[in-house]
């Protein structure tokens, strides 16, 4: 049970959108854009925070588009984790957000949910890392269209009032070879201790992060030395570790130690199919 | 008899089960009543400084807010250790520190939320090793002033230590000499959690004349009762408890908690009802959960493998509360060689006090515990005498005319056959090939077994009894003290009355709630004792109702009562069975054809209590605690990879002696809903508690507290022997717990074997693994383990993995596109 009340209301436009959350503000009351609500809920059930008006943002047809526009796949900013996966629209993508969560959460937590949540993990940006996929943010002054790489830092820094109206992902990335692993402390269906999602491009790893350490990364000095075939596989791993940009997490679900085995195995498989792959595509 | 033995009888409540309909403590309505919540503790032993509720009064809808000093009252099942709030002192993180009571939960919430508390911290113990260091903090100052409601414990004043019960048997010298081949191991399990689906919940309300009328999830109405009469100097009389369905309970509901709690806030508000919600994080910090264990056991055998002697110290973690704590000491004393024949025996249990939630009894009353110590130190006996851990189980299992650790003397009928048991797991588990097999260049497959018995240790005069009243269609209303929370045992006690009645089990009708005003006493719904001392009352209430029916058949027909006889719900002379009367026109009293009132309305009754128990001898442990044992044995196959020690559970089998399988389907289910248990409380579930800051606990919700999920359970096998019992109605032996028992030993042995290091810890998570097996360091043969086959761990954990060829399993990903 959330204790306190607090105004919901659900605008049709993202104008409107942003009209309310802008006029709530004003009022002095605390307000969010609401997704699919889930982490809202349960931190307002809690106490951890106490919101004083919420904008949901499901009804608003551009925040849940889905389709192909030129060059670019668009998601909209409220479409479901499930629909993403369903739609096969990016395979990559909906692996990743395939293993968010259960089935009945993936139908309900937003992709600008994930993004903008406290939880760390923020799994679905890992595609998004690796393909120069752009954002449109809806703002007080309009929409501004930019590299996600540019408001993303870990957590996504956003202007006040603004809500991630929808991601664009180059189309060409739909096509190319992928990976994505993800490794929980104890079941399949859990927090990570490590995700990683990978793409091949000219035939250069490209890897992104989450779990490992206390956000969701891309590293160029990473991505740099775990393609160095000077090294070899070994040498590469322990590079790896030592380009984290942080200690490994260390937490009530996962320990250090543990993460850092998992990365390394995780790695090393990537690694290993990586070089199978190559090898392969030498031969044919 | 009747027939109804033996057959798969649908349970009496399935239908209100499966179509929602059931009604559950917080399913009533709540229209007038108020909501109580809870603040609780955020130290782990802390003194409290002051409280204000000034604030906490203010708030809007707000009617009272309570703390200990309102109610200094003490309360506690066989030691009155417990406050209803704490009162100057708090003993573990979650301990109820105030109740706010408000017109709705929102106000409640936040009202409790707002009492302001100033505590001066003080000083934790968190195992039963730190709590019995000489300079360790005491969790109680008082505990030499205490009253106990039993006889049999024996707190040590100035101590963190409840309760010791020893046993010697035996001539320990003697043993040792005897003794080739020895092991000395350390276990060690952490406290956990019942984690029912139904939340603890309870409504009081006291009405202007002074009866209190309780509402409440709880497996012990009747304690309840006795509870808050003992608490608050209320005649029993005026106290009605009322126990509708309770949504699972595993022992984590045989307490007295939040009844008390209800009852005070009730109180506070002029006898208005009111209904205590507690959350999810609140069930699992503030009420009682499961308790830890540590153990060290040494045992010895010769070079055939039989056993010898064996040393054992037990010391249970019971939080900071006795609770039911004690007698689960004594009953791993009584229990503590496991199903085995020892006749050198030196065994210490205590119960110690610690900064933990406090403990109480879950499901199978820590033998699940115990016997993760005994089963494991068997496994590295088997090691060391290079012997099949199987082998090793069947020459020491204890069979007729041996003796027992308390010196009790064993028959086929308080004992159950062991060995048969074995022979049938050896069969279904096709142990010839239990050594480990490598799967993949990284998985292994192993199996490991554990056994076990168990009986129970109920208070030596532990009552019940039963009630049966007739319909006019001549159908019957079983009417017990029994709560039904999941057992099927309600249904099992209707089966056995259809059955001595010889009336179709359709024709038996269970009054499922409890109502202490209306239903007979019944110890308590603990211990799968219900089928022995309920169903002892069913059966004389079906006697009494024979003999009524003869009594009135005999006059009715004009034949001997001896003659008279009771079948498919009719009443007929034996000698002449065309002339009969039907149950609906004789259960009320008979009328014959000229209108002559012959006998009167059938009513059975029938009582029932423990007898040829006793404590146990304060010296040597002698005695008997319950009337038999049951027995059985278990397995747990899994597929490890060794490169993250992460493992799927494959199979589980299970053989138990339940004396006679009087409903297949019922009784199959039970065992494989305690294996499941077993399997999630082993492999993932503890409380962990911050070792620095407050103390609390750090896994207080299903986010970060692991339970089994649907889909990652194994195939269950099973199946029975059926030796009976003789003083048990239908020779059945107590079942209900038991699936739980063997489970968490048959993994960590499984497990130990799959990777060639000594599991002795619980949980069993990957991540609990690795730690262990890089402390044993690469390719130590930890504990003695000689597993050839399995590879050496340390050295997969590193460089080796990544030498996984194509093919090697990429999870979830699928190999590079
Ligand atoms: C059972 C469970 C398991 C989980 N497992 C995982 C996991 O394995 N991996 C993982 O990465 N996450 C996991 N999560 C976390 C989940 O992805 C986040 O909590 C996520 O924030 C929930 O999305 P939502 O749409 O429900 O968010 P909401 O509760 O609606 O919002 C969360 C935050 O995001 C903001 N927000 C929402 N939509 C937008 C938008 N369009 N633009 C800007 N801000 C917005 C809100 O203001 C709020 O601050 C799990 C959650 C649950 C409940």
């Amino acid at each position: 049970m959330i204790p306190v009340n607090f105004a919901y209301c659900r605008p049709c436009t993202p104008e409107e959108a942003v009209q309310s959350y802008t006029a709530y503000e004003k009022a002095g009351k605390k307000t969010l854009y609401y997704g699919g609500g889930s982490e809202i809920i349960s931190m307002a059930r809690v106490g951890s925070i106490t919101p004083e008006a919420v904008v949901d943002l499901k009804e608003i047809p551009a925040c849940c588009e889905l389709k192909e526009e030129g060059s670019y796949i668009n998601m909209g900013g409220a479409l479901s984790l499930r629909a993403i996966a369903d739609s096969q629209c990016f395979p990559l993508m909906g692996k990743a957000v395939g293993r968010i969560a259960d089935h009945t959460n993936q139908c309900r937590i937003t992709l600008g949910g994930n993004l903008c949540g406290t939880i760390i993990y923020r799994e679905a940006v890992l595609p998004l890392l690796l393909t120069e996929s752009e954002v449109s943010l809806q703002g007080p002054e309009g929409v501004r269209r930019l590299p996600l790489q540019k408001v993303f830092d870990g957590r996504m820094r956003l202007l006040p009032g603004e809500f991630i109206l929808k991601v664009h992902v180059p189309k060409k990335y739909a096509q190319m070879p992928y990976l994505h692993v993800k490794k929980a402390p104890t079941e399949k269906i859990d927090y990570p201790a490590v995700s990683l999602a990978a793409i091949i491009e000219k035939g250069k790893l490209k890897i992104a992060f989450a779990g490992i350490c206390s956000y969701p990364f891309r590293s160029k000095e990473m991505e740099a030395a775990l393609n160095d075939t000077a090294m070899d596989i070994t040498q590469r791993l322990n590079k790896a570790v030592e380009l984290l940009p942080e200690k490994p997490a260390d937490d009530v679900h996962c320990s250090r130690g543990y993460r850092e085995l998992l990365f390394k195995n995780m790695l090393g498989q990537v690694l290993a199919e990586l070089s199978a792959g190559s090898k392969a595509g030498a031969k044919s | 008899m009747g027939g109804t033995i033996g057959l798969n009888v649908k349970r009496k409540e399935a239908w209100a089960k499966v179509t929602g309909q059931a009604k559950y403590t917080d399913d009533f309505p709540t229209v007038g009543h108020y909501t109580a919540r809870l603040l609780v503790s955020p130290y782990a032993h802390a003194k409290i400084i002051s409280i204000d509720k000034t604030k906490a009064l203010s708030i809007k809808g707000v009617k009272a807010v309570i703390t200990g000093e309102d109610y200094p009252n003490l309360s506690g099942t066989l030691l009155v250790d417990r406050p209803i709030l704490a009162n100057k002192i708090v003993r573990y993180a979650g301990e109820p520190v105030a109740l706010a009571v408000a017109v709705d939960e929102a106000a409640a919430a936040l009202a409790a939320a707002a009492v302001e508390v100033k505590y001066e911290v003080l000083p934790a113990v968190f195992t039963p090793q730190e709590a019995l260091n000489s300079t360790a903090p005491l969790v109680h100052e008082e505990l030499g002033a205490y009253v106990h409601m039993v006889e049999d414990i024996n707190p040590k004043p100035r101590s963190n230590i409840s309760c010791h019960f020893p046993v010697r048997k035996g001539n320990m010298a003697e043993g040792w000499r005897n003794s080739r081949v020895t092991i000395e191991q350390e276990f060690f399990l952490p406290p956990s959690d019942h984690l029912a689906m139904e939340i603890r919940t309870a409504r009081a309300e006291i009405s202007k004349d002074g009866m209190v009328t309780i509402t409440t999830s709880s497996q012990a109405p009747f304690e309840v009762k006795k509870q808050i009469a003992d608490c608050f100097q209320i005649p029993a009389g005026n106290i009605r408890v009322h126990v509708p369905f309770v949504g699972g309970g595993f022992g984590g509901k045989a307490p007295v908690m939040q009844e008390l709690l209800a009852y005070i806030a009730s109180r506070e508000v002029d006898g208005n009802p009111v209904r205590l919600v507690m959350d999810r994080k609140e069930d699992m910090t503030a009420a009682p959960s499961r308790a830890g264990l540590s153990a060290r056991i040494k045992l010895g055998a010769t070079k055939e493998g039989l056993l010898q002697a064996a040393e054992l110290t037990f010391w249970l973690d019971n939080g900071a509360y006795t609770d039911i704590g004690p007698y689960m000491v004594k009953a791993i004393a009584s229990d503590c060689t496991g199903p085995y024949r020892v006749d050198n025996l030196h065994c210490d249990a205590y119960g110690v006090y610690t900064n933990h939630t406090y403990a109480t009894s879950c499901r199978s009353f820590a033998h699940e515990s115990l016997t993760f110590c005994i089963e494991r130190a068997m496994e590295l006996l088997a090691e060391k005498l290079a012997m099949d851990p199987l082998q090793l189980r069947l020459v020491n299992a204890i069979t007729p005319g041996q003796y027992t650790p308390t010196q009790v003397q064993g028959s086929f009928s308080n004992l159950g056959n062991l060995p048969a048991c074995i022979s049938r797991l050896q069969e279904l588990t096709n142990w010839q090939e239990s050594q480990p097999m490598q799967i993949t260049a990284d998985t292994v497959r192993a199996k490991g077994m554990a056994c076990f018995w168990k009986a129970a240790t109920p208070p030596t005069n532990a009552p019940s009894g039963a009630v049966v009243t007739f319909n006019s269609d001549g159908s019957l209303n079983l009417n017990t003290g029994v709560v039904e929370m999941g057992s099927a045992s309600q249904s099992h006690l209707a089966q056995m009355l259809a059955d001595k009645l010889g009336v179709s089990d359709d024709q038996v009708h269970v009054v499922m709630e409890v109502d202490t005003q209306l239903n007979p006493v019944h110890y308590k719904t603990v211990a799968s004792i219900t089928s022995y001392i309920a169903g002892r009352a069913v059966m004389r209430a079906a006697e009494d109702i024979l003999e009524q029916l003869r009594k009135i058949g005999s006059e009715a027909l004009g034949c001997f009562p001896e003659d008279v006889e009771v079948k498919q719900s009719r009443v007929f002379a034996r000698q002449n069975p065309d002339i009969y009367i039907d149950f609906q026109d004789i259960v009320m009293g008979y009328k014959d054809i000229f209108g002559n009132s012959i006998g009167e309305p059938v009513l059975g009754r029938g009582t029932s209590m423990f007898k040829g128990l006793s404590n146990l001898d304060p010296k040597t442990g002698k005695g008997r605690t319950g009337p038999a044992w049951t027995v059985g044995a278990q397995a747990v196959e899994v597929e490890m990879d060794l490169k993250d020690y992460t493992y799927h559970i494959i199979g589980a089998y299970s053989v138990m002696d339940v004396g006679n399988l009087i409903n297949p389907e019922s009784m199959a289910g039970s065992v494989r809903g305690g294996m499941a248990m077993g399997l999630s409380m082993a492999s993932r579930e503890s409380f962990s508690y911050a070792k620095q800051g407050r103390g609390e606990m750090t896994t207080p919700s299903l986010r970060s507290y692991k339970a089994i999920h649907v889909g990652e359970e194994p195939v269950y096998q099973l199946d029975f022997v059926e030796t009976p019992q003789l003083d048990a109605p239908y020779g059945m032996r107590s079942m209900s717990e038991h699936g739980i028992i063997g489970i968490p030993a048959a993994l960590a042995n499984a497990l130990s074997k799959a990777c060639g290091v000594a599991f002795n810890h619980l949980p069993l998570k990957p991540e609990d693994l690795w730690r262990t097996a890089t402390a044993a360091g690469a390719g130590a043969k930890a504990g003695g383990s000689g597993a050839e086959a399995a590879p050496a761990p340390a050295a997969a954990a590193s460089s080796a993995a990544f030498t996984a060829g194509p093919g090697a399993g990429f999870g979830e990903g699928g190999g590079i596109q």
